[in-house]
This record gives C-alpha cells, sequence and structure tokens, in this order.
C-alpha cells in the first residue's frame, strides 16, 4: 500500500455522476442565440477535375445566409505535418476521394442547408482511380498529387545494428507477412462544431476535439487569423481514439462560416461523414523476416511496410514511422532494419487511431515469435521472457527504457490464465477448436516531440487558490476526451494539497487557460500530471509560507493533509488566524471549529497577506532519442509494455469465433487511479478484438464506403465480449509523476497477436488477412486440408 | 440525419387502413408498423444523395440498425433505397420519401397471438418480435420462429419491429421470415375487395419487393398445426453475435411419422442465399420416407446447398453461403429430429 491518500485508490471519475445522468454538455448540446446550421458539400466521386461550381441556385434559397468554397476560402495549403501540408479547406481543382469537401453552407436551420447543399451544382471531369494501396506506386498509375512521386507521401529507411551480421548468426529464419484493412474509430459521438466571432473579432470554437491547441494553430494558418485571436473549447467529448487529434474541414468551414455571417454556426457530422473524414486506422501490409538462434535469441528483423493512407496525409508520416520504430522492445533486437511506405490512394485520409502505426506490426512480430518458438520446440511465453528488455537498457533504435514491468507482466498473465495447464504440451497445436495464444506489446509514454517543430513545453496547468478560501481551481489545456485526464488531475491536485476531490475545481480543454499539446500518444498522464503537480507544490509553497509567516514558525514544519494545516514540529497556536477568519464570517454556519487550522482558514488568510495565489506548472521531455532521420518519432521519456493471454474457441465447420477469455497485464509504472487503468485496458481489449475479428471499412469499385454506419461496420457487441482480466503491473517509472506513465494505447498492442496466435492454436491454420472472420478460417482450413491431399 | 416532410394517417381499422393506402397510392405511402426499417430509411442521405443513380454498385447499405434491413446487388436498386418497415407502395422508384405514412398503432386487433380452429397458430401482423420471442407457446411448437427472433436485431428493434413488417419488408435475410416459409405459414393479406390467403414462400419476388397489390396490408400470419413428432430449428450464422444481418440464416421444420423416423414431411428454408428467402425444394424428396440418419440427413443437406442461389456481397461469399448451407442445414436436421421424437 502507498502512502498516498488519493491516489492509487479507485476514486470514482469527476465527471461520472454528470455524464451517468445526461447533464454533462457536449458541443452538439450548445446552442447560442441566433445560431446557424451549417452543412457541407462531399464530393461524390474519388477523384474528378472540378470544372465549375455553380453556388447560384443554393445562394437564392430563403434562409440561407452564406455559401462558401474556395473562393471565399483560399488554397493555401495547410496539413498535419509541416513538412506534408497537402489539403486545402476546400477541393478547388480536384476531388481526391468519395467525402474530400466542396462547399460549406450556413442557413436558418439544417433542413435549408442541407437542401441548399443539393442545390450546388459541380461540374466534374472523372478521372482514374488508384484505390490499391500495394500497386499505387506503379509505373503509369494516376497520380494524386503533384508533391507525392509515384503516389509515395512519405518513405522511411532504417538500419540499426547489422542486419548481415544477424542473419549470419541465426539459426533459424523465416518470412511472414500480415495484411490488414482501414478502421474506423468508432467513436460514440461524431464530431461536432460550433463557431462564433465576437465584436472584437475574436474566434471561439467549441469542438469536440483531442487536441484544442493544434487545431487554433491550424485555424490561425488556414483561416489567416492571428494565433492569439483564436479561441478553442472543448466541451465534454465522446471519444476520440486519434482520428479527432487533427482539425478536420468541418472545423475550418464552420469557422469560416461564423466570420462570413458573424453568427454562431453549428455544425454536427453524420455518422456516414465520421466515416467519409476518416482519419482513423491505415492499411498495412506488413513483411517481415526475423531470425532467431537456437536458445531462443533473436538476432535479426528485417521488415517492410506499405501503408496505404487515403488521399491526404494526415497524421500519416508519424504513421510510417511508428511502423518500424516501436518493434525497437520490448524485446533485445540488436539488429533491425526497416523499409516503410506511406502511398496515397483516392479513398479518406487515415491519420492516427490508438496504439498509432504499430498495432499491426507488433501483430505480426509476435505471429513470427509463436512461429519461430514451434519450429524450435519452444513455449512462445519461454522464448518472449529469454528476450524481454530489463529497466536502463537501451533498443537498437535509441529508445531508453528509463521503467520496464515487461517479466513481471508476462509471468503474470502466464500463471493468472494458468497457460502451462492449457497448453499441456509445450509446442503442441492442439487443433480441436480450443486454443490460447499469447503476445506482448511496447508503447510510447507520450510523444517526445510536438507535431510541429518548436522547443515549447508540452503542457502548462495553473492553479489558482480561491480567494474567499476553501478550494482550488486547476486550469489546464489538457483534453479529457473520456479517457479521464480531468480526474487525474483532480486527483494529483487533492493528494498534494490534501484536499478532497470536491474542493477541486477542474478547468480544461480552453486553450484559453494553457498550452497543452493534447489527448494523443498516451501523454496526458505523464505529461501534464508532471505539470499539475508542480503547479499544486507551488500553491501549497506560498500558503504555507503566507501562514508560517503569520504563526511566526518555518513553513517547511508545516504540511497540508486531509483539509488541514499540519505542524510537524508540536503544537501551534493560531488562535489568531481562526478569530481573524471567524470575524470574517459572522453570520456564516458551518464554521472552522476542530483543533487544527484548516485548510478553508489557512487559504484565505493566504490570500488576505499574498493577494491572489496562483501556482504554475510546466513540462517538457528532456532530449531524447537518437541523432539519426526520423528519430523524433518513436522517443519517449518513458514506455509502457503489456503481454496478453487470449483462450478462443472455433467452430470448425462454419468458422464462427468465440473468444472465450482475455488476461492482460499492463505496466503503468503507477496506477493514478486504478480503476481508470483497468478501463483503459479493457477499452483496449475491446477496442483490438473488433479489429481482429470483425473490423473494415469496405469500399466498392468506385472507391466509396459501402458499410458508413454502425449496423454495418462492426464492432464487438456487449454480447461478444468475454470474460477480461486486467493486470495492473506498477514498475515506478523515474521520468512519471509518482512513477507514473501510459496505459491508454499500449494495452491494445497485444490484443491481435494473441487473438492470432489462439486461433492458431485451435485450428492449425495461420490467418494472414484481417480481419479474422469465420470465412477466412473455413478459406484457410480448406487451403490447408487441399495442401495436405496434394502432398501425398 | 433528418426526417423529409410527410403527413401521418392513423386508422382506426384494417379497412380504413387500406382504404387509406388505396387513396394515396398515386402520392407515395409508406405503411409504418414498428418504424424500425422505415423510419432509419427515411432519414435524408447526407452524401449520397448527390450520387448519380447508380450502374455498376448496387450495394450501398441502407444505413440502418436493424437486422432486418438487407441489401442486396441481386437487382437493380437506386442507391440507398428505402426499404419499408411493412411495406411500400412505391412502385415509383424515383421517388424515395411518401407523402403519407399510414401509422398501425390503434389497430390493436393486428397484436395478438392466438390458437386457429384446427390447431395452428395466427400471429397478428403487428406483433412484435420480443412478443413471439418471449411466448413459450412459440417456443414449444414452433421453435425455428422463436430462434429467428432471438439474435434478430437487438431487443430495441425487438421491442419494435413487428413480424409483419419483417415479412413484409421483404429482405433475403429477414430472420422472422425465413422460419416462417420453413414452417409452412399461410399469409393472409387484407384489400379494399376483401381477404386472400397466400403461401409465405410464394411471398416475396426480389429484394424490398412482394406480390402485395397497393391496397392490401398484410394482417395475420398462419401457422399450420405442430404435429406430435415434430421439431423445427433456426439457425443465424453471422459475424458477431447481436446487431447482425445474416451471412446465412437455416429454417428446418422436420415431422416424423413416430419418434425415430422415417420423415413424413420435411421442409428446409434458406436466409441470405438467393433474392428472397427461398425455400430448398430438393430437401423433401431425399428424405421423405427415410431413417433420419446421419448419412439421410447429410444428403438432405447437400441437397439443400445445392438449391441455394447466393452471390458474394460484402457479407460473404458465395462459396463460403453454400458451404454453411450444407453445414447448418445438417446440424439442424438433427437438432429438429431429436426435438420431433422427444415432443409428447
Amino acid at each position: 500500500m502507498s502512502d498516498y491518500k488519493l491516489l492509487n485508490t479507485r476514486a470514482p471519475r469527476v465527471d461520472a455522476v454528470d455524464k451517468a445522468t445526461g447533464r454533462a454538455v457536449y458541443t452538439d448540446d450548445l446552442k447560442r442565440s441566433g445560431m446557424l446550421y451549417a452543412a457541407l458539400l462531399h464530393s461524390p466521386l474519388a477523384h474528378a477535375r472540378i470544372l465549375n461550381i455553380d453556388t447560384s441556385r443554393a445562394q437564392k434559397l430563403p434562409g440561407v445566409k452564406a455559401v462558401v468554397t474556395h473562393h471565399e476560402a483560399g488554397i493555401e495549403p495547410y496539413g498535419v505535418s509541416p513538412a506534408r501540408y497537402d489539403e486545402t479547406i476546400f477541393c478547388h481543382d480536384r476531388v481526391r476521394y468519395v467525402g474530400d469537401e466542396i462547399a460549406a453552407v450556413a442557413a436558418v436551420d439544417l433542413d435549408t442547408a442541407l437542401q441548399a447543399v443539393s442545390l450546388i451544382k459541380v461540374d466534374f471531369e472523372e478521372l482514374p482511380l488508384v484505390l490499391d494501396g500495394l500497386t499505387a506506386m506503379d509505373e503509369g498509375q494516376p497520380q494524386l498529387h503533384e508533391m507525392y512521386e509515384k503516389n509515395i507521401c512519405a518513405e522511411v529507411n532504417w538500419h540499426f545494428g547489422d542486419i548481415e551480421q544477424g542473419r549470419k548468426e541465426a539459426d533459424l529464419i523465416r518470412t511472414d507477412r500480415l495484411t490488414s484493412k482501414m478502421q474506423d474509430a468508432a467513436f460514440l459521438e461524431p464530431q461536432s462544431v460550433l463557431a462564433e466571432v465576437d465584436s472584437h473579432g475574436n474566434l471561439t470554437m467549441w469542438s469536440s476535439t483531442q487536441a484544442p491547441h493544434y487545431v487554433q494553430r491550424t485555424l490561425a494558418m488556414a483561416l489567416k487569423i492571428p494565433l492569439h485571436k483564436v479561441r478553442v473549447i472543448k466541451p465534454a467529448v465522446g471519444g476520440g481514439f486519434g482520428p479527432k487529434a487533427s482539425c478536420s474541414t468541418g472545423e475550418l468551414a464552420t469557422c469560416l462560416l461564423a466570420m462570413k455571417t458573424g453568427k454562431p454556426v453549428k455544425l454536427t457530422f453524420d455518422r456516414e461523414q465520421v466515416f467519409l473524414h476518416s482519419r482513423a486506422r491505415h492499411q498495412f501490409f506488413h513483411t517481415m523476416t526475423t531470425g532467431i538462434k537456437k536458445d531462443g535469441t533473436l538476432s535479426f528483423l528485417e521488415h517492410q511496410c506499405i501503408l496505404d493512407g487515403g488521399a491526404y496525409a494526415s497524421f500519416g508520416i508519424a504513421t510510417v514511422y511508428y511502423a518500424g520504430s516501436l518493434l525497437g522492445g520490448p524485446y533485445r533486437l540488436k539488429n533491425m532494419k526497416y523499409d516503410g511506405r506511406r502511398v496515397v490512394t483516392n479513398k479518406p485520409a487515415c491519420g492516427a487511431q490508438r496504439g498509432h502505426g504499430a498495432v499491426i506490426a507488433r501483430a505480426l512480430f509476435e505471429v513470427q515469435l509463436d512461429r519461430l518458438a514451434e519450429e524450435l520446440g519452444m513455449d512462445p511465453i519461454e522464448l518472449r521472457l529469454r528476450n524481454v528488455m530489463e529497466a536502463g537498457e537501451t533498443t537498437c533504435n535509441e529508445l531508453f527504457v528509463s521503467s520496464f514491468g515487461m517479466r513481471e507482466a508476462l509471468e503474470a498473465v502466464r500463471d493468472s490464465a494458468t497457460w502451462r495447464q492449457k497448453r499441456s504440451q509445450a509446442g503442441r497445436i492442439r487443433r480441436n477448436g480450443k486454443g490460447i495464444g499469447a503476445a506482448c506489446g511496447f508503447f510510447v509514454s507520450g510523444a517526445g516531440y510536438p507535431i510541429y517543430r518548436s522547443q515549447t513545453y508540452h503542457c502548462t496547468v495553473i492553479t489558482k487558490v480561491d480567494d474567499v478560501g476553501g478550494g482550488v481551481t486547476v486550469m489546464s489545456g489538457a483534453a479529457d476526451i473520456g479517457q479521464g485526464s480531468d480526474t487525474v488531475l483532480a486527483m494529483i491536485t487533492a493528494e498534494e494539497l490534501g484536499l478532497s476531490l470536491d474542493d477541486v475545481k477542474i478547468t480544461s480543454g480552453d486553450t484559453a487557460l494553457s498550452v497543452d499539446l493534447g489527448a494523443y500518444s498516451s501523454r496526458t498522464t505523464l505529461m501534464t500530471g508532471h505539470a499539475c503537480r508542480e503547479a499544486a507544490q507551488d500553491v501549497k509553497r506560498q500558503i504555507l509560507a503566507a501562514v508560517g509567516g503569520r504563526l511566526g514558525v518555518p513553513p517547511e514544519t508545516l504540511d497540508l493533509r486531509d483539509g488541514l494545516v499540519v505542524s510537524l514540529a508540536g503544537d501551534i497556536d493560531f488562535s489568531a488566524l481562526r478569530e481573524e477568519y471567524l470575524k470574517e464570517h459572522k453570520g456564516f454556519r458551518d464554521l472552522p471549529s476542530g483543533p487544527q487550522l484548516t485548510f478553508r482558514e489557512a487559504s484565505r488568510i493566504a490570500f488576505l497577506e499574498l493577494g491572489s495565489i496562483v501556482g504554475t506548472g510546466k513540462y517538457k521531455p528532456p532530449k531524447l532519442g537518437g541523432s539519426f532521420k526520423g528519430a523524433t518519432v518513436g522517443t519517449s521519456p518513458a514506455f509502457g509494455c503489456s503481454a496478453q493471454i487470449a483462450e478462443v474457441n472455433i467452430d470448425l465447420e462454419t468458422g464462427e469465433v468465440t473468444v472465450d477469455r482475455i488476461t492482460g497485464a499492463h505496466d503503468c509504472g503507477f496506477a493514478i487511479n486504478m480503476t481508470q487503468v483497468e478501463g483503459q485496458m479493457q477499452g483496449s481489449m475491446m477496442m483490438g478484438m473488433g479489429e481482429a475479428l470483425m473490423e473494415q471499412v469496405q469500399y466498392d469499385q468506385k472507391g466509396r464506403i459501402v458499410n458508413a454506419n454502425l449496423a454495418e461496420y462492426k464492432i464487438p457487441t456487449s454480447l461478444d465480449m468475454p470474460h477480461l482480466e486486467a493486470i495492473v503491473v506498477e514498475s515506478n517509472e523515474p521520468h512519471g509523476p509518482y512513477g507514473a506513465k501510459e496505459v491508454g494505447e499500449g494495452a491494445i498492442m497485444p490484443v491481435i497477436p494473441s487473438i492470432l496466435n489462439a486461433i492458431y492454436d485451435a485450428t492449425g491454420v495461420r490467418i494472414e488477412e484481417l480481419p479474422i472472420t469465420p470465412e477466412r478460417i473455413i478459406a484457410a482450413l480448406h487451403a490447408a486440408k487441399n495442401a495436405l491431399l496434394d502432398s501425398k | 440525419m433528418i426526417l423529409p416532410q410527410f403527413d401521418v394517417l392513423v386508422p382506426e381499422t384494417v379497412n380504413e387502413a387500406c382504404a387509406m393506402l388505396a387513396e394515396h397510392a398515386e402520392h407515395g405511402v409508406r405503411v409504418l408498423a414498428g418504424g424500425t426499417d422505415l423510419l432509419v430509411n427515411l432519414r435524408r442521405p447526407i452524401i449520397t444523395q448527390h450520387v448519380p443513380r447508380c450502374d455498376g454498385c448496387r450495394t450501398h447499405p441502407e444505413g440502418a440498425v436493424s437486422s432486418t434491413i438487407d441489401c442486396t446487388m441481386w437487382e437493380s436498386e437506386p442507391l440507398m433505397a428505402s426499404g419499408g418497415s411493412l411495406r411500400t407502395l412505391l412502385r415509383d422508384q424515383e421517388k424515395t420519401s411518401p407523402e403519407f405514412l399510414v401509422s398501425l398503432h390503434k389497430l390493436k386487433e393486428l397484436k395478438n397471438i392466438r390458437r386457429s380452429d384446427d390447431g395452428g397458430l395466427r400471429i397478428g401482423a403487428l406483433t412484435t418480435l420480443a412478443e413471439i420471442q418471449r411466448s413459450p407457446e412459440i417456443r414449444q411448437d414452433y421453435t425455428a420462429l422463436a430462434e429467428g427472433t432471438d439474435n434478430l436485431g437487438s431487443p430495441l428493434v425487438r421491442n419494435r419491429g413487428t413480424l409483419g413488417g419483417n415479412i413484409v419488408n421483404a429482405r433475403p435475410a429477414a430472420d422472422a421470415a425465413v422460419p416462417t416459409i420453413g414452417l409452412g405459414a399461410m399469409l393472409t393479406l387484407h384489400g379494399k375487395s376483401g381477404t386472400r390467403s397466400v403461401p409465405a414462400e410464394g411471398f416475396p419476388t426480389a429484394p424490398g419487393k412482394t406480390i402485395i397489390e397497393p391496397d392490401e396490408l398484410l394482417t395475420e400470419i398462419v401457422y399450420p398445426l405442430s404435429p406430435t413428432y415434430s421439431g423445427s430449428a433456426y439457425y443465424k450464422l453471422a459475424n458477431r453475435k447481436a446487431l447482425e444481418i445474416s451471412t446465412v440464416g437455416v429454417a428446418v421444420w422436420v415431422i416424423l411419422e413416430k419418434p425415430g423416423g422415417p420423415v413424413a414431411d420435411v421442409r428446409v428454408a434458406l436466409g441470405a442465399v438467393g433474392p428472397t428467402p427461398i425455400l430448398a425444394k430438393s430437401v423433401p424428396a431425399v428424405l421423405i420416407g427415410k431413417v433420419p440418419d446421419k448419412a439421410a440427413i447429410a444428403e438432405a443437406a447437400e441437397a439443400a446447398a445445392g438449391d441455394c442461389r447466393p452471390i458474394d456481397d460484402h457479407r460473404g461469399s458465395a462459396w463460403y453461403r453454400v458451404q454453411m448451407v450444407e453445414v447448418l442445414t445438417g446440424r439442424l436436421l438433427k437438432i429438429a429430429v431429436e426435438r420431433a421424437g422427444t415432443t409428447t
């Protein structure tokens, strides 16, 4: 047990009651006087030249207040990565996917806005399509962007250690492949935006976003207004998982309409628009060759990947780097070569999604380890245990792991799932429909560098004591998107100041409050947690100095605990302070009366001495990573790791998969809130299971999504979910606040491969294409049967 | 996103409903029963309204949260074609939103489950799928129908969706329609000039299309007597355990002369392997008169697979579907025979 009062407990989330009762305010709940409604015109074609846009009929429709196209928005490019600004607010010369935005309308109601959109006439000249990521680079393929020769948007060529040496050392080498499908993040709340401009030209935008700061920057740049005139506020958000980490056309168009009309304008995406906007998981085509020695020691990994990124770059530059860099751990691997290419195709743009870039790479590598273990006749968990890194080691691509509970996590799932009994005989595949499989994972705890090149602090926090005394308000730009960061900030503040959670008010997700890079790359607990702790300690120091001064005792002999000022140097006479406080509050009820000075009194007395008491905190990582090109992606102040065992039951005649049980262990360094850590793990298991077994955005031959809704894009229902066991491992991360590091994304890493390995154990066949549908299992079983017949 | 403009008409009687349907047939009128398909499909699509009427692709799904909806490639339907809960009277395919909805919610007489004179079962068309799922009588004597509702959509869909809607909607994968055909039910159609009774298997003609006339309403589904030594079963094959449109659905009904056989009669109905739910016509010839042993069942299952005409679509390939018809027909025949043998 820790000495903390609140940290490491299961304190209820600060937003739990509001969300459970419907009181929480989401962007679409907001209404402003005189508010207009926006609608977007999306391209019906995946690739076409725009010959003419005629908005005249839309302009004339009664109730329409503004129609905007590239004429109003301009054609200056913007994007996520400064090196790949390849989008304009509206298409002007070409459309590149079904859904590409051409125009926007603001009208008095949504019906009118939608009608007006249907009156906009666009003349297109259809262009040939590029829909297949594997052939997008071929000679003669149509080019999507002048800046991307052969449709290659980004390319990475890394070589760490010496692959040839690794080949020489290896006793066993094998090559395997795995292909995935584009995903949708399937968050509950579709993107929603409300924008308004005040009489001084200040633009305020409320938006369902993960990264208010980045969005603020993009709005200012793309709309050509000074940064300080743009404010982004994030109300309650119903999930993000990555796609809400970048500025959307919906946000830009809505702001533009607010600027044109002078009225508040709201836009809420339909679910179909969520799919079309996408910016979710890429499609990956991985090929890996791994070498291993007889004793199970890894000798090298040679890895090629093609990423189908859809029409624009979005976060995809980081994605192609992450797909390679995060295989540096959690195993000792001296030699690694990676060649990754991200191509553009006429499909919605892909970006970041939980486990950014690394999920499918991890899946294939963990499958390879299983296959190598089988060939060596070694238990796959034993093989992993022989290779896991320990704290203090550095990967071949210069990632330093300062804490690392990998071994502990792997042993925990092995024992909890009774692996040895269930696996019965090491390496023996049962093939009777019941199977068990294991895998590990490795992930950053916050990206080491911002997406734009800068020495900026990654976050700042301001904590202000109530001038009237009694409580504090924490002000932060951090984005609670449902993952619970507000609760973490409240717990840290309350812990430091000896307060109850009810006396800490959190205001967050607002660029007017502070800079915070946002909720992505599993960074908030570590980074904003540091800043929050620093701000609380700053406040504490000021209060104790003021109170110590009045009492004539050294501040270091005082502490704040349980809502009280505690003297560490014996009793002190604080009667003068209490008398002063009581005199101020004549007629009030519930006044302090106990034998100790309360925080309420102390904080008021301190105000009387000092005026407003404000504490500040800030964080940016120390200099990290190597000096090679692309070293900034994948580096982090700390790394999380995880292990998982999946147990499945396969109907060998129909291919139906039932996941019976998932046992996962994750090293989060230190659980600020135990329930939230488990929640992230369980959420990851569900999301990974969906990706393994059912999720895929499907396109027709014209590049249209055929399942752009949550009826046909399948995610697991509650009936599909098995028993989940979440084991929390705490390795005490030296670079994290209180030893804490990530859990939000790392926990998804082992999910897909553990299921893949379990299905192999159950069936004896390997599936090389995700999702693992019943049909793919039956097809693989047939192929195996035919191969067997052929060989006889 | 948002519903189009329409007027809702509320008849007090079946005759009044039929008169309304006849009167407004020219303007576009749709029947509103449970609404689990209709209201979802009436919502105006944001994107696809701009898509020109499609030539090559006919696969756009209808954006619904009900498994009673199915999108198919069997015929050239307009993109985002409307479904219709009970049925569509829209002969003009160009017109996607009706001017009138005839809401049946006051027709309580269509919401009941009762025995018919010959010992069969009559189910009012407005009986919800949840009511069917909960009926011990149906589960006992018409097990395939009860099992058809078990995994249909979600509890919310089953609480609103009706048996009649699932049948008139005429989707190839309709989970209640397939066992209805398998159990040899007759449909009662009520029109201005009287009523007629038609076999369930002849009712749908194409995805979303049936033999119903513009002034007709499906009022009742009549299941024949469940003989002493009979048993039925349904299985929905899909990728997840709820909120699914079947990849394949199979319903079987077996009547034995005595426990253990031989088979007196058998019906196998198949969903999602043709433009409509279909009856596997060659199964009876294979099985009737035989003791339903392993070999006979295997032969019957193979025959059923030969009867289906599935296509490739985004839910599964024809190759897989044919095999699954064989696997599932075999399994369900075995289960139905067991049930037939133990029924007293």
